[in-house]
């Protein structure tokens, strides 16, 4: 279109965007490698992992969960405040006075739900498909350390609302770290600021829930992909990959290097 | 039989269909979510302090009586042709004013700018006059003053 | 063609020498698995862009259609009957039922993280052909006593939540090592490396436990039928 051409060929745009529009390989892989934001994906990946049956998806969609959650969480933070009793009388705001808030207060409690759920599943995923195996074990270690931020963000998430439902949750879960032989009673002390689930302990949890678990899931994300791209991608499961490659090995189509011609043509699948 | 001119882009193709329906409904849906944000920053009720204020009953005034709010940031002034109420926060930057019955003006004690007891800018870095407020007895017969209207210069009031 | 020598020699520079540990588990395979390999871009990213697009609807769905709870505004006086911990914490709240709050609420989580975070460090038997062919009695035997174990004290404490699921598997493990049971049904559990089992275990147990702990207690952590009582 005109339109196009007229907003991508002039000097302000060559200045921001410094690969083309036009479809070659080249611009797709200067998309991906020049870009801040998309320069944790690989330039290529293999097609096999693409397909649902090889993640299932669910390590993407864990992320995604996490990155709407923080999105209708800072939503939330503009109306909520930290203090007993005002964080009720927020919640009932949202619920009644404030536009939109009953659907980001539901978006956000059902992200985090399906989000524990989700990263379950992934883990599930990657061991019954053995892509724990080596060089990928400590990966697999840092997905743990993802899956206790992950439950523990959600349980701090939970006292919030300030409710009956978030005040006796909480004081189960509390009164069971207290049960933790020599250190229980401290770190309950600790964690509630105190000895009762009150002011302070309210505001002890909106700092782990907003910013102290949220940097640290962060962090443990970014070294969880960094270190899938660095063991050679996504591993997918053992037993496709045995399948694939008793079959692969006795296409007649294939070079010696395992690829059609038509791929270093750069035409994608056929 | 000669074949009719097309052009490339003439044709609507099934691929340049699906391209302008799907970056329209994204654009829909990101404009739906745009608006969702701009309802929701806006609040739909405030819990700040009322702006309409009573204070005493209209005879309790005698002409020629400056009173002087701090609490609501007022002043009610009742001279021979009626009352007035005016705002006793500074039109320079925010401070409030004081009453200084000596020379008759009212002084701001951050920057030196002086008003006349009609507002008016006597001296200093005010732009503008002090404003002008609504006044109104209400059912119990006390005066009303509501900060949050602003009337016109020398709006004066019989109550 | 004259037979080879074999030179002892421990200097590696005049006798360089080359040795390969192959080890059973690792066995020498091509790396290259013949992948066919397509760009990120469009690929990937447009199928991630997909996947957030399908997650954002399903979850506007969802939320347009059923609201979050909010009950009554929290009293440290009044405790709920009855007070229950958010859902994926349940599992743990009906182990409580069973067993002290140190071993319930410490040490068999820690046990469980652990042991998670340790899969990739074990080789538990990854290779199946060891078990149930001879000599499979020790193996078996070892196993069965660790069971028992695990189930007297499961009956000691009567946690049959966990006790059914412990002799499921352990019957499913058993069966092809019996005679009576049919060649093909032997073939596929045969197939199932024991690190599988343990793991399924682990899974059916913690969904059974949260399950029993989200829809069958009621008030008092009595046992009640949610289709009678409703939920809790």
């Amino acid at each position: 279109m005109d339109l196009m051409r007229m907003v991508t060929v002039n000097r302000v745009w060559r200045s921001i965007v410094r690969h083309g529009v036009i479809a070659t390989n080249r611009n797709r892989a200067m998309l991906v490698m020049e870009n801040v934001f998309l320069h944790l994906h690989s330039v290529k990946v293999r097609r096999r992992n693409l397909e649902l049956s090889s993640t299932y998806y669910l390590g993407g969609i864990s992320l995604i969960l996490f990155l709407l959650l923080t999105l209708t969480g800072l939503y939330l933070m503009l109306y909520y405040h930290p203090s007993v009793p005002q964080a009720y009388d927020d919640m009932k705001e949202l619920q009644f006075a404030v536009s939109n808030g009953v659907f980001l207060r539901n978006m956000h409690r059902w992200a985090a739900h399906a989000m524990v759920f989700v990263v379950f599943l992934h883990m599930l995923r990657v061991f019954y498909h053995r892509a724990y195996r080596p060089p990928r074990e400590f990966n697999w270690v840092v997905g743990v350390i993802l899956l206790l931020l992950t439950l523990l963000l959600s349980y701090t998430g939970y006292l919030l609302p300030w409710d009956q439902l978030a005040f006796w949750g909480v004081s189960v879960g509390t009164n069971m770290v207290q049960a933790m032989p020599g250190v229980g009673p401290r770190l309950r002390f600790l964690l509630l600021g105190g000895n009762i689930v009150g002011d302070n302990a309210l505001i002890r949890f909106y700092v782990l829930h907003c910013v102290l678990l949220p940097l640290g899931l962060t962090a443990g994300v970014a070294v969880h992909l960094w270190r899938v791209r660095k063991d050679g991608g996504v591993a997918g499961s053992v037993h496709r990959q045995a399948f694939q490659a008793a079959r692969r090995a006795a296409d007649p189509r294939r070079g010696r290097n395992g690829r059609r011609a038509s791929e270093d043509r750069g035409e994608g699948a056929p | 039989m000669p074949e009719p001119e097309t052009k490339p882009d003439a044709r609507l193709t099934r691929r340049r269909f699906c391209q302008t329906a799907g970056v329209t409904a994204c654009a829909l849906a990101a404009g739906g979510a745009g608006m969702l944000s701009v309802e929701f920053l806006h609040p739909r009720v405030l819990f700040e302090p009322p702006t309409r204020v009573s204070l005493g009953p209209p005879d309790g005034v005698g002409v020629g009586t400056v009173i002087a709010s701090e609490s609501h940031r007022l002043f009610v002034i009742r001279l021979k042709d009626g009352f007035r109420a005016m705002s006793s926060v500074c039109t320079h930057l925010g401070c409030i004013t004081r009453y200084q019955p000596d020379d008759g003006a009212i002084a701001c004690p951050c920057h030196g700018s002086r008003f006349s007891l009609d507002g008016e800018v006597l001296v200093g870095p005010a732009p503008r006059p002090l404003h002008w407020l609504e006044m109104a007895v209400s059912d119990k017969g006390l005066i009303t003053v509501d900060t949050a209207v602003e009337v016109s210069q020398g709006m004066v009031y019989k109550l | 063609m004259k037979p080879c020598i074999l030179v002892e020699d421990s200097d590696a520079k005049a006798v360089p020498k080359r040795i390969a540990l192959i080890r059973r588990e690792a066995p020498a395979r091509l790396l290259d698995h013949g992948d066919e390999f397509v760009p990120s871009a469009p690929h990937l990213l447009m199928q991630e862009i997909i996947v957030l697009q399908a997650c954002i609807v399903l979850l506007a769905i969802v939320s347009l259609l059923f609201d979050a709870p909010l009950e009554g505004i929290a009293d440290p006086y009044h405790t709920p009957n009855p007070a229950k911990a958010p859902w994926y914490f349940l599992g743990l709240q009906e182990l409580l039922h069973y067993f002290p709050p140190v071993v319930a609420g410490v040490l068999l989580p820690f046990l469980a993280v652990v042991g998670v975070a340790v899969v990739p460090y074990f080789r538990m038997n990854v290779e199946v052909s060891g078990f149930y062919e001879a000599p499979w009695k020790r193996p078996l035997a070892l196993l069965t006593i660790l069971t028992a174990g695990i189930s007297a004290l499961l009956v000691v404490y009567h946690v049959w939540p966990v006790l059914i699921p412990t002799v499921v598997v352990y019957v499913l493990v058993v069966l092809p090592a019996l005679a009576f049971c049919p060649a093909g049904l032997s073939r596929r559990l045969s197939a199932i490396p024991m690190s599988d089992w343990i793991m399924s275990w682990f899974v059916a147990v913690v969904t059974i436990l949260t399950t029993i702990g989200v829809f069958f207690r009621g008030p008092g952590w009595s046992w009640i039928w949610p289709w009678k009582d409703g939920i809790y």
